[in-house]
């Protein structure tokens, strides 16, 4: 076979570059397009995510039986925590801007991100405001840890981790608002629309939380007179880690269902059924749950007369019932952009529209949190709507790898193994959530792995918790493999292909 | 005979400097308007009790003995606005392509910021209180540091500009236009701050 020179030093350039290990590293570690840092963010989300299942299955065990301890007890509460955080700021936040930093460029036409270097800022302030999180953790710091200097560790990682997340927010927003290419804003493609969306709370939201790390840290390290000490911190940042905050971090989700629903059914982003309708229903909801992140619990409670029961009635329909119309709504208008469109079955879309419904049933559980009547507050009900909320995420973002791995390694992931994750990613969240809504009624306590009755029902809904996770991560392990294989495997055709954008 | 049609003008884009910059404004605000909301739950909250006379509440919140320098105070007021009249100037003189006044617009912006700075140094010197008693010392030193570093950032931001300008890039109005956007937001930033910390106490 004769080679041209040019050929040939295209080949030799491709092979120094390909066999140069450093080379490699070296181009990670200052990589600014919007593709590897996507990426690294959601591979890094996948890590936490193996952390958040492990600490879950844990933590289900050791609530099986509450006169057993698996885990030292001085321990238990930095393990709760942890477990928060490794859901909300480990997994649901850096997944869906991961996501969306990946693709929202290429869905608008854009290059690359406008802030591509602020976005590596981004992603780098994550990655080592969590790890040192986690090491602060370890060595007994967190909320309610005995080491101080850990716990003025802890404070630094968390706020590092927030301005990585703002950094990446704004880096998200500022480019769906100014790289459109002549794109009217109605125009662009939902899971854009929701990305743009989920970025604004977040820009506008965590920084509050920023603030109020500053005066906790700075108490901390003085008088300790005003903020509390390390058992404390909880008491002032906790509201970032529960709903309604924790929904806003998932917006993208809705838009990922749309786009492959839009996807699956191979219509244009612009021929959406009753697009306008979709538009409105992510951008109400998101505005609902930002407002209501503002608010203190609107509690609904039966008053003495009708217009007391009417008067806790409305705050808590407003910002508690409003919210679920968002996800009814995209449901709805992903099923009617099948039925114009010419679907087929499709991993991505099923991904997604479990990961809606998750999410769907996440925010039921948030709004009978503020039900006087049935007393949840303090119970294990308000983490297995975290969990429904995260896992709800996990299982969108199958969908979205799905449906954009073309783009990156010019290879479909099969529909078949997609659809069998999906399955069994959805009876993970359902048996990692559901036993506790049911063992919240019955009253089993929050952040506490003794002290309750754990016979009978509870018991049996705490080791089904512990396998629901359990499950869940054989999900991503599984699915990292699959993505691994297809990497290496003979091209897939993509059925998606023909609608990416480039 | 059909007249030819236009050729469709170059796609206008937004700045994204401009954007940006309005986006992290926003946030410092955000950022600050909790703290500051925070500081207000304190204050109403200040536990209360009879003074020794009988006759009269005391609030536990301000300390009698420390008083607040608000001469120190309002001048950092009335140099924000200065600030933003320079950062104003320097859009001005460089939709003009005016480099040198570009450019001295900017050093008066980033010298007026190191002015707030020792303006507030002077202002924690004069109070002369340590962060070991009470909430009140706690979360003022807080609220004015994290002050601090927002024009600290500020400032930061003028020397970019500054050397952006002086390396040549005189055109680029859109990032002097974020870069005057965002001391205005500062200045509302500190404009509350000052109500809430300095004025109310």
């Amino acid at each position: 076979m004769v080679m041209t020179a040019a050929e040939a030093q295209t080949t030799a350039g491709a092979s120094r570059t390909v066999t140069n290990p450093l080379n490699a590293v070296a181009r990670w570690l200052t990589a600014a397009d919007h593709t590897r840092i996507g990426v690294s963010l959601v591979v890094g989300a996948a890590l936490w995510l193996v952390i958040a299942t492990i600490i879950g299955a844990v933590l289900g065990l050791e609530r099986f039986d509450s006169t057993a301890a698996l885990v030292d007890a001085g321990a238990l509460t930095q393990l709760f925590s942890l477990h928060r955080f490794a859901l909300v700021f480990g997994v649901a936040a850096p997944l869906m801007l991961g996501l969306s930093v990946w693709v929202v460029p290429a869905q608008i036409h854009a290059s690359n991100l406008s802030l591509p270097r602020f976005a590596a800022l981004g992603w780098w302030a994550w990655l080592a405001g969590s790890l040192t999180v986690l090491v602060s953790y370890l060595a007994n710091g967190g909320p309610g840890g005995g080491a101080q200097q850990y716990v003025e560790l802890y404070l630094l990682g968390l706020g590092v981790v927030f301005v990585g997340l703002v950094a990446l927010s704004i880096a998200i927003a500022t480019t769906v608002l100014t790289r459109r290419n002549g794109q009217r804003l109605a125009d662009i493609p939902l899971g854009a629309f929701s990305a743009l969306i989920g970025a604004i709370g977040i820009a506008l939201t965590l920084p509050v939380a920023l603030g109020t790390i500053v005066y906790v840290w700075v108490d901390y390290v003085n008088a300790r007179v005003a903020f509390g000490g390390a058992g404390f911190i909880n008491t002032w940042l906790a509201w970032t880690t529960r709903e309604p905050q924790t929904l806003l971090y998932v917006v993208p989700t809705l838009g990922i269902l749309l786009d492959a629903a839009g996807r699956t059914a191979r219509l244009a982003p612009s021929r959406q059924p009753l697009r306008g309708v979709a538009l409105l229903g992510v951008g109400i909801a998101a505005t609902v749950i930002m407002s209501s992140v503002t608010q203190q619990a609107h509690v609904f409670a039966l008053g003495d007369t009708p217009f007391a029961t009417l008067q806790s009635f409305v705050p808590f329909a407003l910002f508690s019932l409003l919210p679920l119309l968002a996800p009814l709504v995209v449901i709805l208008m992903s099923l009617l952009a099948l039925k114009a469109g010419k679907p087929s079955v499709s991993g991505a879309f099923i991904a997604s529209l479990f990961g809606v419904g998750m999410l769907f049933t996440g925010l039921v559980g948030s709004a009978a949190m503020h039900l006087d009547a049935l007393g949840l507050v303090g119970t294990v009900f308000g983490e297995a709507a975290l969990v429904y909320v995260v896992y709800g995420a996990v299982l969108a973002a199958l969908g979205a790898v799905a449906l954009h791995i073309g783009s990156l390694t010019g290879r479909a992931l099969p529909d078949s193994p997609v659809i069998l994750l999906a399955l069994t990613g959805f009876l993970a969240t359902v048996l990692a959530s559901l036993p506790h809504y049911v063992a919240g009624l019955l009253d089993q306590p929050a952040t506490a792995a003794s002290g309750f009755d754990d016979a009978g029902f509870v018991g049996l809904a705490n080791i089904a918790v512990a396998l629901g996770h359990a499950l869940m991560l054989l999900v991503v392990v599984a699915f990292g493999g699959l993505v691994a294989k297809s990497r290496r495997g003979a091209p897939v055709n993509d059925r998606y292909q023909a609608q990416v954008p480039g | 005979m059909t007249a030819p049609a236009l050729n469709a003008g170059p796609i206008r884009r937004t700045s994204t400097v401009f954007v940006a910059s309005a986006f992290v404004a926003a946030a410092l605000a955000t950022l600050m308007g909790g703290m500051l909301a925070i500081w207000l739950d304190f204050r109403a909250n200040a536990p209360t009790r009879v003074a020794e006379d009988g006759t009269s509440i005391i609030k536990d919140w301000l300390k009698k003995d420390v008083a607040i320098p608000e001469v120190a105070s309002n001048t950092m007021m009335f140099t924000f606005v200065i600030a933003c009249v320079m950062a104003q100037w320097a859009v001005y003189a460089a939709r003009r392509n005016d480099k040198s006044h570009t450019t001295l617009a900017l050093a008066i912006t980033m010298f007026t910021g190191l002015a707030l700075l020792n303006a507030q140094v002077a202002l924690w010197l004069q109070m002369d209180i340590a962060l070991r008693t009470d909430a009140y010392e706690t979360m003022f030193f807080a609220v004015t540091g994290t002050m601090f570093a927002i024009i600290v950032s500020a400032m930061v931001y003028s020397l970019v500009a500054m050397f952006r300008v002086l390396a040549g890039r005189t055109s680029d109005v859109d990032v002097l236009a974020g870069h005057a956007l965002y001391w205005y937001a500062v200045s509302g930033i500190f404009a509350v701050l000052w109500l809430v910390v300095y004025v109310q106490k």
